[in-house]
């Protein structure tokens, strides 16, 4: 996976960060799109977003990636965030066990307002942190396999999976535009690569490459 | 009148604690009630507020040196104090991220922790309608009310927005929750609370209204949804917010008439639809 051009891009996918207060979700972020990280970052208030466009094969994707405030009464304002996401990474943090404890909340606001065909990954953050862990992976992990979910434990701060994740999410989501697109070139239902430069159309919008997987 | 004018030319940073204590009602607040300040941070403990705000205290103002874990002072725990005296208080809004950089400010100002549970306690429980609480209804119906005027006032940047599906809040939401904090340069930030502490959250949209207009034409280039968004982020920066005097001048000339009525009504009618939508 490479660097593309901020200009050239075939897709335009859109990946939501989501999870409690403090898991790292903008280091997250800052790391992928910046490779950025700072220990003290500022607590994220109402909705910021980063990109970066990654060569996936021959196909250059631009990856929209939203980070939003994690406190529980953010959601009154951020439901909206969720619109058109075809990705999210569900995070939480492996040394606070009630960060993971409401992943389950999550998901289910997550499916309330994004897309059923989604791609979700758990993410469990701060694995640099061995000592202090609270989380078991097996457990995380038992928990991904049976919600359809994958599975990562990142560290932003020593950059551990950090790439994988996102590009594991970002394959996933190209392989089932893929097959829509092979589905649907006889009926020519759904048009693929819409997203030129200069034209990417909103997240409200129907898009189809992103919204109908 | 008088003071008014005095207020809107920016309090001299001497008497500024001062001024906000009197205008906003704080310190008559304050006298009314001796110790319950103290009392507040003696009461029930609780565990998920005091978590929620422990969570915020490095990630408040982070390049401050007096705001640094190490500091010494530290004015992390008198954050931390105003913080959970108010959720103490307040306990309907308890703590909710953007009060930590606002009381921030105060304590920067006033260098004195009780004076800034009171003005945070003004700003929060009076002068700002229902923000933060856990409907933030207050603040949805406010973003709302920012998209109407500039319908009226603006009305091609308003069909750009709508063009692209842009929602207000994804633009201004942190222009309302911390009150400019972090978005403008503190000597402006600090001007428009002059305002906002005298004349009430009015001066928030004067300050909206003035940094889209100014930047009408910029706006307008925008080609994408990304685009929009980037161009809400730029407008915040440069000569033109750095000059606050100017600024300040502008934001009562610019955006034109701006009777309170309208924004009563303004903010009944977008209520009303925000709760039918539920």
């Amino acid at each position: 996976m490479g660097n593309g051009t901020e200009e050239d891009y075939n897709f335009v996918f859109k990946v939501v960060l989501i999870g409690e207060s403090g898991v790292g979700k903008t280091n997250l972020l800052s790391r992928f799109t910046r490779n950025e990280f700072s220990h003290d970052s500022r607590t994220t208030i109402g909705v910021e977003f980063s990109t970066r466009t990654v060569m996936l094969g021959t196909a250059a994707v631009k990856a929209q990636i939203w980070d939003t405030a994690g406190l529980e009464r953010y959601r009154a304002i951020t439901s909206a965030y969720y619109r058109g996401a075809v990705g999210a990474l569900l995070v939480f943090d492996l040394t606070k066990h009630h960060t993971y404890a409401v992943v389950e909340r999550w998901l289910k606001e997550l499916y309330d307002h994004a897309e059923a065909t989604i791609v979700v990954m758990l993410v469990g953050n701060k694995s640099d942190l061995t000592q202090a862990r609270e989380v078991p992976s097996d457990e995380a992990r038992m928990f991904a396999e049976n919600n359809g979910l994958l599975f990562l434990e990142t560290s932003a701060l020593d950059s551990t999976n950090v790439e994988l994740a996102f590009e594991t999410v970002l394959k996933e989501i190209f392989a089932k535009v893929s097959k829509q697109r092979q589905n649907s070139t006889r009926t020519n239902a759904i048009t693929l690569g819409s997203a030129q430069a200069g034209q990417e159309p909103g997240p409200g919008e129907k898009r189809a490459c992103c919204i109908s997987l | 009148m008088r003071v008014k004018r005095y207020i809107r030319k920016g309090v001299p940073f001497e008497h500024r604690a001062r001024v906000w204590m009197g205008v906003s009602g704080a310190q008559a607040q304050m006298e009314r009630n001796p110790g319950y300040y103290h009392q507040l941070l003696q009461g029930e403990r609780n565990n998920s507020l005091e978590e929620a705000i422990r969570t915020d205290m490095n990630r408040t103002f982070p390049d401050n040196v007096k705001f640094r874990r190490s500091a010494d002072p530290c004015l992390q725990k008198t954050l931390y104090n105003v913080l959970l005296a108010y959720g103490h208080h307040n306990q309907g809004v308890g703590y909710c991220q953007g009060m930590n950089f606002i009381a921030g400010y105060l304590i920067l100002i006033t260098k004195n922790e009780e004076e800034s549970f009171w003005l945070l306690d003004a700003l929060v429980g009076r002068i700002l309608p229902d923000y933060y609480s856990p409907e933030m209804l207050g603040l949805k119906t406010d973003q709302e009310v920012l998209g109407e005027l500039v319908r009226t006032k603006l009305p091609a940047v308003a069909a750009l927005m709508d063009g692209h599906g842009v929602l207000w809040t994804l633009v201004v939401s942190r222009w309302f929750i911390c009150l400019f904090v972090d978005i403008l340069p503190v000597e402006t930030v600090l001007r428009i609370w002059d305002c906002l502490f005298n004349e009430g959250s009015k001066i928030i949209f004067r300050v909206a209204l003035t940094l889209i207009k100014q930047h009408q034409a910029f706006i307008l280039e925008a080609t994408s949804f990304a685009d929009i968004c980037e161009k809400f982020k730029e407008i915040t920066k440069g000569s033109f917010v750095t000059e606050c005097h100017t600024f300040m001048q502008k934001i009562f000339s610019e955006p034109g008439s701006l009777p309170m009525t309208t924004i009563t009504r303004l903010r009944e009618s977008c209520r009303a639809k925000l709760l039918v939508q539920g």
